[in-house]
């Protein structure tokens, strides 16, 4: 066995099919996609090659890009500063609450997650609707009217509106993540800290939090990755409306790809956005640089 | 003991479903392609998902009376909404697999690329010699001189309205904007959406403004030149109606959130009986004759022209008009000759105009004065008498008569003037800088 492991060639021999299916399936498109972004290609027809003329006019020119980048910036932020320490409040107390009540709690935080994003949003429209919408309607009831806005409709509600309800799909895996790394946090941890005197929140912070970092770490990752390629709720909710005001990056190369016939256009943005990804995550690794605690 | 023997059957009846359903499907192939000889399978591709009314409805009924005609041939029928239809349709453009006859429109944007790739068929003059198609209306579907498609529809613009609504809060049917305005303002304290419009769907945006813009000028060409001329933003009359358009949005003129409303929650609105008005085209024709909407509303419904400007100097009978909606067949199907067979069956002045026009359910793209037989709905008779009456017609509206980044572009800044986002100067500057960008 050694013998074969360590054998030049045949270590080749066995990495090669899955070499071959990565350059095939990613590499190839990938570099496709960079070519595809030098020329003018409409989707039809002979693509003309233009140089580095789309990436500078996405640049310098196209606000919209650069509007679409920044809400997802943003839902990425709203992901990991408002989504995520509910998803690990609501985690440990469905911990201690323990019995029955955790099984029911568990399934019923994570149903949103099995329901398909079509039938989700098309809910959130609904709730939303300014005149025979749930919200509205709540608000009416609770006095609080003047709060009623139009808010997939208007502007200045559309992109947070949009952002809560991406909020609310994701929070059972966000939720769940949490879930198994707290069980996987040892009880003798937090009787040994009790001993010591710690109570209430500082067992959270002090224990909890810290040893979950690894989790934590993950989670952000998964986060950030999801909202910057986040497209399938906005394009069933506004489409990017009004106007701009809640695009993200992946619809909108997806207007420009299949509706303004941009084709070429549309993977230059799509290579500048994997770019902005990885220089997100990379910034990302940076900051949340941590070390392992051993338990 | 019990539960190891239970434990093993479950599996062994999952594979053992499996296997007869993978045999069955096999069998089932076999069964089919013996059966029938020179069996001809023909992909329609239409943007009618409803099939019980209006044009959906018609499209069904010639489908299915081909087929009852030629036993051999299958027509298998896939239809999406319009903004659904347009993306897969590109997704079947650029992968090359195009349904073999499919629905199109004639506009330039949409098209163009199409004629221009050589992905639509060639109909030849004689082939429709006798089908009763003005040139004028086959223009938006021919290039380099040769007819690629044929128009089913002859589109335009009305101003639909609820008789019973206008008579139950004493409102008189708006003649000019103004008069719209105030009406606006009735419906809405009374809780009634006075128009109900589809914002969702940029493309009525545009055109709505275009209308304005017509009713202000009294010219048609006025939009077209200065775009094409690249002087926009210091039109007064573009800008009069831009201000125009934003005064109707500040008045509560429309829905609530109209911005988010897609086809089907603004048509479902106006059906209902909670929107007063709905601007629209004549392809809704069929309203009347909807076997799903309520005998009340269909009592109710009529049409008239939208209201003229006061010291604008647009007529009523200046009206937007064009040819939409039609049909093509893809140059590279592999039953070409069996899909222009079922074309030209389709479009057979006694069929699609004939049939379409006697059960009210489109407004053909041929002459149809000749099948009125004395029977037609109120807005079949009030469609007609508004369309003979027109003085001047638009063509292809403005947003469709340029490239297909300038169609994504203007309907979007036309969605952004109605939500406010920017004032109509602002618009105005944004579509000339888009017009310089795209109009060669």
């Amino acid at each position: 066995m050694h013998r074969v492991l360590s054998d030049k060639k045949s270590i080749l021999l066995l990495v090669l099919p899955g070499l071959l299916i990565y350059t095939f399936a990613i590499l190839f498109p990938i570099i496709l996609s960079v070519y595809l972004g030098m020329t003018d290609w409409s989707g039809i027809g002979k693509p003309n090659f233009i140089g580095f003329e789309n990436f500078k006019k996405i640049i310098f020119t196209d606000t919209t890009f650069w509007k679409s980048l920044r809400n997802a910036i943003l839902l990425a932020l709203a992901y990991v500063f408002i989504q995520h320490p509910i998803a690990l409040a609501f985690a440990i107390f469905i911990d201690k609450v323990g019995g029955k009540a955790e099984k029911i709690f568990r399934t019923i935080f994570f149903i949103p997650c099995v329901i398909p994003v079509v039938v989700t949003s098309r809910m959130w429209v609904s709730l939303y609707d300014p005149q025979y919408g749930l919200i509205n309607k709540i608000l009416d009831f609770l006095h609080l009217g003047f709060l009623k806005q139009q808010w997939l409709g208007d502007t200045r509600t559309a992109l947070i509106s949009v952002i809560i309800i991406c909020m609310w799909q994701g929070f059972g895996w966000a939720l769940l993540i949490y879930y198994a790394g707290l069980k996987g946090i040892p009880e003798e941890l937090y009787e040994a800290a009790k001993i010591d005197g710690a109570t209430g929140v500082k067992l959270y912070t002090k224990i909890t939090v810290p040893l979950l970092q690894p989790v934590i770490k993950v989670n952000f990752t998964i986060a950030i990755i999801y909202a910057l390629k986040q497209m399938e709720t906005v394009y069933l909710t506004t489409n990017g409306g009004p106007g701009d005001a809640s695009q993200f990056l992946a619809n909108y190369l997806y207007i420009r790809a299949f509706n303004s016939y941009q084709y070429g256009y549309a993977n230059a943005i799509s290579v500048l956005f994997v770019i902005a990804c990885l220089a997100v995550n990379i910034l990302f690794q940076k900051i949340f640089k941590s070390e392992n605690y051993e338990f | 003991m019990l539960r190891k023997t239970f434990k093993l059957v479950i599996p062994v009846l999952i594979v053992t479903a499996i296997i007869i359903g993978l045999f069955a499907g096999i069998q089932n192939n076999l069964t089919a392609s013996a059966s029938t000889k020179k069996a001809i399978e023909i992909k329609f591709f239409s943007n009618l998902p409803d099939r019980t009314s209006n044009q959906g409805k018609l499209e069904q009924m010639l489908i299915d009376s081909y087929m009852k005609a030629n036993p051999n041939v299958k027509i298998k029928v896939e239809a999406l909404q319009d903004e659904p239809y347009k993306q897969k349709f590109k997704v079947y453009v650029a992968t090359n697999q195009m349904p073999d006859i499919f629905m199109v429109w004639g506009q330039p944007s949409f098209f163009m690329p199409v004629m221009k790739g050589g992905y639509a068929a060639e109909i030849k003059p004689d082939q429709i010699k006798d089908y009763g198609f003005k040139t004028s209306s086959l223009k938006d579907f021919m290039y380099n001189g040769k007819i690629y498609g044929l128009p089913r529809n002859t589109d335009f613009m009305v101003l639909y309205y609820n008789k019973g609504l206008f008579n139950k809060y004493n409102v008189k049917v708006p003649t000019t904007f103004a008069e719209l305005l105030n009406a606006a303002k009735v419906f809405r304290s009374k809780g009634i959406a006075p128009i109900a419009i589809n914002g969702k769907d940029k493309w009525i945006l545009a055109i709505l403004y275009q209308e304005l813009v017509v009713k202000e000028s009294g010219d048609q060409k006025l939009i077209y030149d200065a775009i094409s001329k690249k002087s926009v933003s210091k039109n007064q009359i573009l800008l009069k109606a831009a201000k125009d358009l934003v005064d109707l949005v500040n008045v509560g003129g429309f829905q609530d959130a109209f911005v988010a409303a897609d086809y089907g929650a603004a048509n479902n609105l106006f059906a209902q009986e909670k929107a007063a008005m709905y601007y629209m085209g004549s392809w809704e024709v069929g309203m009347a004759a909807n076997p799903n909407f309520s005998e009340s509303f269909k009592k109710n419904v009529d049409a008239t022209y939208f209201p003229i400007i006061s010291g604008g100097k647009g007529k009523k009978t200046d009206i937007l008009a064009w040819h939409g909606g039609g049909y093509a067949v893809s140059a590279s199907s592999k039953v070409k000759n069996e899909a222009m067979k079922l074309l030209l069956y389709m479009m057979h002045p006694t069929r699609w105009a004939k049939i379409g026009w006697q059960q009210g359910l489109v407004v053909p793209g041929q002459n149809w004065e000749k099948f009125m037989t004395g029977k037609e709905t109120v807005l079949q008779k009030k469609l007609t008498q508004i369309f003979s009456s027109a003085t001047s017609v638009s063509g292809t509206v403005w947003q469709d008569a340029f490239t297909p980044n300038f169609k994504t572009e203007a309907e979007t800044l036309c969605q952004m003037l109605v939500a406010k986002a920017i004032t109509p100067e602002k618009f105005l500057a944004k579509i000339e800088e888009l017009a310089k960008l795209e109009v060669k």
